[in-house]
């Protein structure tokens, strides 16, 4: 990390999908690993189906904007594909992008889905995941929001211990068995990452 | 400084509202200030040490609950939106004359962009034009210093001080440090010698509006020391005030050369003219970045000395928020270049109606309906709530959405203009803020106008905070005049399609006014439990009690 510098990252999906609660989980974890963070989001009509993003802001240094420019964010996490094309653009020349190949298709004008996997494959630092299938393997239906969370953690300046605590505070009050399905979650898009590119 | 949490920056407020000792929460529900007054309820219930918040009808109710409690000599905290206030604007700009005992710090969330609003309208005017003190902080720990400073501010200058975010910030999590929680303290009721303080009659009043142009050097006085003049090393300068002066700072911070150029900062107003004079005796050009409207920009542009530059000549967008990108181009700093947009064609993915919600049902059914009485092109009017989805394609079902409670005197209005039949839908919650004076209105005009209330028992677009409206809808339709034979709730199901479409069409042929209630609990209430133990108090009343 370079500590002049702000790093940042987009979370991007539909209403309902758990974007910010996933965005919150990220600023909190980063917070403990005694950096400055902030995080932006929109909320109100957006939480109706809409598309939904938040945005995630850290430094080494203080910070007062918890906005993004374009070409200002290192990670982009996108739990669905044609959410994640729209803020392709938010990310750094160098910057890598984790996304769902599981669509959400209830909306007028949905692009071929092939097309949509073809423009996230050209991509630099796209990195897609079927968190339909890891779901069903890991018989956990929601799998795929703490899948990515750890497929991005690979490129976070955030220690494992961090994540562990931050994640089962998170669902604490769900009992230890969310929790354990959520760190295995955690763990598997982990390792579907392998020698991440400046991380 | 006690302890360090994250929090959103409305959420902050209420933290402080909470910590600087109020006695009571007063607010209605409206992106982007709804958590303000939700963080401080979550407080007061957990202290169980006698404070209050309360949601209101509407707005002006809040702000007269908050001004009786003040006058009781307490602080309080009264929570609404941009719009809100225009509700509330009476009793705002009246309790300038009256002033106040205890406390009152009046939260208003702006909404620049129109994320979720009807327009952009800048609160700062509306301090402004009511005489009154506006702090605007611009950095979530800010949000908590001002409030405690507001509070402090109201009681020494025995004024109502506004404190004005904007949605970026509201909606900015952060690390939060609180202090030490106060108890609330008693400052005792207006003294028998300010009692006709309180009592605008005309000749209190002229007495008190020449009070309060007398106080105005002092709130100046208070202002200034919240506001900064950095000097710089050029004639250029930079006006900041809210988000322009957080994304300034960022921006600085990553380019250090922006350092010579003068700065001005804005925290709080009104601004003292000393102040603009002595910055603009420093530049011959100015940026101004603000949110909304260019409330400093003009102040500056009338003195004439330098060339000001900002939303007015152009060099930002006269409409719609900041960003760090906007500055960096009027600024003429290097934006960073990032991957390539992808080139597919990407359609918006818009809000819509929740699988199984009940206005879907309801609207099919009015729309059946009006087709029955052969007056399918009927422009409806619409309201203020999830149901203005309804506005969008593929539905369209209503035609007009402009403020709260307006669609049932505008279909009044269309009726009286010869609109037959005349179609109103109001929410529960609206209904229950501005709607009803409106339907007293239509049930005396004695026009064909046909009311449809979707009552899914909760403020759900905000939500699902608890409608004052719960349970009282028909009894309020009634007491407004409604004759039972015009006023008729029906279930908005799928399978009650048909017997729904006969029900809206009898009430739309009924040549007078008619009220016809739509009920089914929000579905994303329903999931989360929101009313289950007050249906089962209900229940458990009925078997105890008579119920109606």
């Amino acid at each position: 990390m370079n500590a002049s510098r702000i790093h940042g990252i987009v979370l991007s999906g539909v209403g309902g999908q758990g974007v910010l609660s996933l965005a919150q989980i990220l600023l909190e974890a980063l917070r403990r690993s005694g950096l400055h963070a902030l995080q932006s989001e929109i909320h109100g009509m957006s939480q109706r189906g809409g598309s939904v993003h938040a945005q995630v802001c850290f430094s080494e240094a203080a910070l007062t904007s918890p906005i993004l420019d374009e070409g200002g964010a290192d990670l982009l996490i996108a739990l669905e594909p044609l959410e994640a094309l729209r803020y392709v653009s938010m990310l750094r020349m160098d910057g890598h992008l984790v996304v769902s190949e599981e669509p959400q298709m209830d909306m007028a004008g949905y692009p071929p889905l092939d097309d949509v996997y073809a423009a996230l494959k050209a991509v630099r630092g796209a990195h897609l995941v079927d968190t339909e299938d890891l779901a069903r393997r890991l018989n956990h239906r929601q799998a795929g929001g703490m899948a990515l969370l750890g497929m991005a953690s690979r490129f976070l300046p955030i220690e494992d211990g961090v994540w562990r605590e931050v994640i089962a505070q998170r669902f604490e009050a769900k009992g230890a068995r969310v929790t354990e399905k959520n760190l295995e979650a955690f763990e598997a898009g982990r390792g579907l990452i392998h020698d991440p590119v400046g991380a | 400084m006690v302890q360090s949490t994250l929090a959103l920056g409305v959420e902050a407020v209420g933290c402080a509202a909470f910590d600087a000792g109020i006695k009571g929460a007063f607010g209605y529900p409206g992106t982007p200030s709804t958590e303000g007054f939700e963080a401080v309820e979550l407080l007061i219930h957990g202290a169980q040490d006698g404070r209050v918040a309360q949601w209101a009808a509407n707005e002006k109710v809040a702000y007269d609950l908050a001004l009786g409690m003040s006058y009781s000599g307490h602080r309080t905290l009264v929570t609404m939106k941009h719009v809100g206030l225009n509700v509330a604007m009476d009793a705002y700009a009246n309790s300038a004359l009256t002033g106040v005992r205890g406390g009152l710090v009046l939260l208003v969330a702006d909404d620049p962009g129109m994320h979720s609003s009807q327009n952009e309208q800048d609160s700062r005017r509306l301090a402004e034009f009511a005489w009154l003190p506006c702090l605007e902080p611009s950095t979530v720990q800010e949000c908590y210093d001002l409030t405690f400073r507001a509070f402090e501010l109201s009681e020494a200058l025995q004024v109502p001080v506004m404190l004005r975010i904007v949605t970026r910030l509201a909606h900015c999590r952060a690390a939060l440090a609180r202090r030490k929680t106060q108890a609330p303290t008693g400052l005792g009721p207006v003294p028998e010698a300010a009692v006709q303080d309180w009592v605008l009659i005309p000749a209190n009043a002229r007495r008190r509006y020449v009070d309060l142009l007398d106080k105005q050097p002092r709130l100046m006085a208070e202002a200034t020391p919240l506001n900064r003049l950095i000097p710089g090393t050029i004639r250029r300068g930079v006006a900041l005030a809210g988000m322009g002066r957080a994304y300034f700072g960022q921006l600085l911070h990553e380019n250090p050369a922006l350092s010579a150029l003068s700065r001005l900062e804005i925290a709080a107003y009104p601004v003292d003219p000393a102040l603009e004079q002595a910055f603009l005796a420093q530049v011959d050009e100015v940026v101004v970045f603000e949110e909304d409207y260019p409330v400093l920009e003009e102040r500056l542009g009338l003195r004439g000395t330098a060339q000001i530059r900002g939303r007015l000549d152009g060099a930002l967008p006269r409409t719609g928020e900041l960003s760090p990108r906007l500055l960096k181009d009027a600024l003429g700093v290097e934006a960073p270049v990032g991957k390539a947009a992808s080139s597919l064609e990407l359609p918006i993915r818009a809000p819509r109606f929740c699988d199984g919600c009940g206005h879907v049902d309801a609207y099919e059914a009015l729309k059946e309906a009006l087709v029955q009485v052969g007056a399918p092109e009927t422009r409806v009017f619409g309201d203020i709530g999830c149901y203005t989805l309804a506005a969008q394609e593929p539905m369209a079902a209503i035609h007009a959405v402009v403020e709260m409670g307006a669609s049932i005197s505008m279909a009044v209005g269309a009726a009286l203009a010869g609109q037959n039949p005349s179609v109103a839908v109001i929410g529960d919650s609206t209904f229950g803020h501005s709607g009803l004076p409106a339907l007293l209105t239509a049930v005396d005009s004695g026009v064909n106008v046909t009311v449809i209330i979707l009552d899914n028992r909760v403020v759900g677009m905000t939500g699902q905070q608890p409608s004052q409206a719960l349970d009282q809808v028909e009894r309020m339709v009634r007491g407004m005049g409604i004759p039972d034979d015009q006023l008729q709730v029906l279930l908005p199901v799928p399978k009650q399609h048909d017997a729904n479409v006969a029900a809206v069409t009898a009430a739309l042929r009924h040549a007078g006014p008619s009220v016809v209630v739509f009920r089914r609990e929000c579905i994303q209430s329903i999931r989360r439990g929101v009313l289950k133990d007050h249906d089962r108090q209900e229940r458990e009343r009925c078997t105890t009690e008579v119920c109606s």
